[in-house]
């Protein structure tokens, strides 16, 4: 398969997710840094991918009420040719009744595509279907010999009743909403959806309700996550091959103190930035934010951290030696051994007093810390309050965790951070003075 | 694995739908096996389901991951399943009743209740599940956390009353939204993403005055997510002010001042409880 580039309409459908699709079509425009024409010809794109449905509106949605992943729809986005996209269906709706060889399909789609404007396929087209299909596991060859009959790869669910359908569909909304990568666990899910009503059909004085294929919701979920999933798998395969990459890389601001000093993109005279060449090693997903990093190191050594929502346009390049690569690895591993994060500065050991709420309320504080507190410890406890302890590197991105938890948490150590968040509460103080 | 496989097309899918056909590709069913491998796939399916499934999925290979992708900042100790959700699930396609024994939130027992089983609600937040559910005698919405539910008994409604109850549920859980009007401070424009990022899990829309060079974040809420939006505002610190919500500038401003009463400093206007 050819390689696909949604690089823009993944930058914009992050951009129409973050911020509920409230700018007009310069500041979109200015913010993606493409002209009003091109944006004009994305939309109309996208447009024509989702039933025309009014971007705005797709993210004004309560956000509790549902699962259906908005986003997904950039996965669905791919274009075919229109004789292809004619073709395939009828192939696959034939090979649903029975299993059938390429010159039976061949003889379906003349008899069904007689009245259309294409002209009908030829064998090598049908083998050449037939040959993709069977690659990505939707047909299967049966076992005879020549010449080969295919089918519809759906056992999954045809050898399940509706009931361990209904309970597989449900198992799968689960996972694909609380789980990295979900892509697949969504576009799997559409099809049990689809499964479970062709079931229904069969049985029609069962009394299913539409409103079950919407088995639970799920509070405070990140749907820009999804988006990132595009670049996963390459990314993946990538490090799998130990292949250093090429990139243009955005950053989404320009004082990040997570990316290595020189790598911040310099902007040229036509604005791109230069591109980034690294050697991709590990994959961070930031459960705080619902944000993907790529870690790995320059030619150099150098390690090297990126937000995967500023990448843009990956290129594999030169190949490396697979043991020099894990060496590289392993040096990573030891550096964020102790990264809240991603940070790899240097290792400090944070100690936070955490007060307990006033009885008979449980202590929902050490809960939330036992639970977000990742290797941390609590190492004295009193009836009011408990310490809590941690080695990190660096302070910067555990502080955002810590401060959450608003009075509940006294700082004790480092003093630095200590008393940087006394400033900001004073500061906050001020800002909300009149109350 | 590719994502943009032609077969996820929505042309495709759209003339699929005309036949009820629909495909099922090695790569879902990868992701399928890889999750099989967790601990809830047991509490989730019966063994014999299982072991169907299993069948059909002997060929896939379980995409290599683990290594080279790792999740930071979550929840440890939270749960993906609870074997609370199927029976809940069972007694709310058969639209049914329930009595339930449980714990209250101060974790004392609760003797038996009746109530109707509404919606199973999972908080990313948290890593929990929750029901909500309607109190058949005090006729009040609940919400109790999964692991707080002792025992569950499936008991008859009449068919007619399981219609009432829903949308009773319904009109109390939307009513009471509120809007919130948060400033993103100027100096901290280049911040926007990673702001926008963290308040993604809700209702809102973002307006840019041109001339202040000023973002401000339109948030719409449950009366109950009130609590999550203040630990989303605590989180960001100075960066975000509240312009507009006079719960969240006061819960705010006794943030801070008990805050700095902790650290020693002014301590003389509240007390700290």
């Amino acid at each position: 398969m050819a390689k696909e580039s949604f690089d823009k309409e993944i930058q914009f459908l992050r951009l129409l997710a973050l911020t509920g699709g409230n700018y007009d079509r310069q500041q979109f425009a200015g913010r993606l840094g493409i002209s009003v024409h091109t944006f004009d010809k994305t939309i109309r794109r996208l447009k024509e991918v989702n039933g025309d449905a009014d971007f705005a509106d797709l993210f004004r949605y309560n956000y509790a009420d549902t699962a259906e992943p908005v986003l997904l729809f950039l996965y669905r986005a791919k274009s075919m040719k229109e004789s292809e996209s004619r073709r395939l269906p009828i192939i696959l709706t034939a090979l649903k009744q029975e299993p059938m060889t390429a010159a039976a399909l061949l003889d379906v789609c003349d008899e069904q595509l007689i009245d259309s404007a294409a002209a009908p396929p030829d064998e090598k087209t049908i083998r050449s279907d037939l040959r993709y299909l069977e690659e990505i596991g939707v047909i299967r060859r049966e076992p005879s010999g020549r010449p080969y009959r295919y089918r519809l790869n759906n056992d999954l669910t045809d050898c399940l009743t509706r009931e361990e359908l209904i309970e597989l569909y449900e198992f799968v909304d689960i996972m694909a909403n609380t789980q990295i990568p979900s892509v697949q666990g969504y576009l799997l899910r559409d099809n049990l959806k689809k499964a479970i009503k062709a079931t229904v059909s069969e049985s029609p004085d069962d009394s299913w309700q539409e409103e079950w294929l919407e088995p639970f919701s799920y509070r405070y979920h990140y749907d820009a996550r999804i988006l990132d999933e595009a670049h996963l798998y390459t990314l993946l395969r990538l490090i799998r091959e130990h292949r250093f990459i090429s990139f243009q890389y955005y950053s989404p601001s320009r004082k990040r103190s997570y990316t290595a000093q020189n790598t911040n993109p310099l902007f040229s005279r036509d604005n791109e930035p230069r591109r980034q060449h690294m050697l991709p090693l590990r994959v961070v997903y930031d459960h705080q934010y619902g944000r993907w990093y790529l870690l790995g190191t320059t030619p150099g050594g150098r390690i090297v951290k990126y937000r995967m929502d500023g990448i843009v346009d990956i290129t594999a390049e030169q190949e490396i030696d697979a043991r020099l690569c894990e060496q590289y690895a392993a040096k990573l591993d030891e550096h964020t051994r102790y990264s809240w994060l991603v940070d790899t500065g240097r290792t400090v050991t944070v100690r936070a007093r955490f007060f307990k709420p006033a009885p008979p309320q449980n202590d929902f504080i050490q809960e939330r810390v036992r639970m977000q507190g990742q290797w941390g410890q609590i190492v004295e406890e009193d009836a009011h309050s408990f310490i809590y302890e941690i080695k990190v590197n660096g302070y910067t991105e555990i502080r955002p965790w810590l401060r959450s938890f608003g009075s509940s948490c006294e700082v004790l150590e480092p003093a630095a951070l200590r008393e940087s968040l006394i400033e900001e509460w004073k500061e906050l103080m001020n800002d909300y003075e009149s109350f | 694995m590719n994502l943009f496989e032609k077969i996820f097309s929505y042309q495709l899918a759209s003339r699929l739908e005309e036949t009820a056909t629909y495909t099922l590709t090695s790569q879902e069913r990868a992701w399928l096996k890889m999750m099989l491998e967790q601990p809830a796939a047991a509490h989730a399916l019966d063994l014999q389901t299982l072991h169907k499934i299993g069948d059909c999925l002997l060929e896939e290979e379980i995409p290599q991951l683990q290594q080279a992708l790792t999740e930071k900042a979550g929840s440890a100790a939270g749960q993906t399943y609870s074997p609370l959700l199927r029976p809940l699930r069972l007694i709310m396609r058969r639209r049914q009743s329930m009595e339930i024994r449980r714990l209250n939130k101060h974790g004392q027992l609760i003797l038996s209740q009746y109530g109707v089983p509404w919606k199973l609600e999972f908080s990313m937040a948290r890593r929990e599940w929750y029901l909500l559910w309607y109190n058949m005698r005090t006729r009040a919405a609940m919400t109790t956390r999964l692991v707080h539910i002792q025992s569950i008994t499936e008991i008859p409604l009449p068919p007619d009353q399981y219609e009432p109850i829903c949308q009773r549920m319904q009109d109390i859980c939307s009513v009471e939204r509120q809007e919130a009007v948060i400033q993103l401070l100027p100096m901290y424009n280049m911040e926007l993403t990673r702001i926008l990022h963290a308040f993604s899990c809700f209702d809102k829309r973002v307006e840019f005055v041109e001339q202040e060079q000023t973002y401000y974040i339109y948030l719409n809420f449950a009366g109950n997510e009130s609590e999550y939006v203040l630990n989303r505002l605590r989180f960001l610190g100075k960066r975000v002010r509240v312009i507009e919500g006079d719960h969240l500038k006061r819960r705010m401003h006794d943030t801070a001042t008990r805050a700095l009463a902790r650290y020693g400093q002014n301590a003389d206007r509240h007390d700290i409880d």
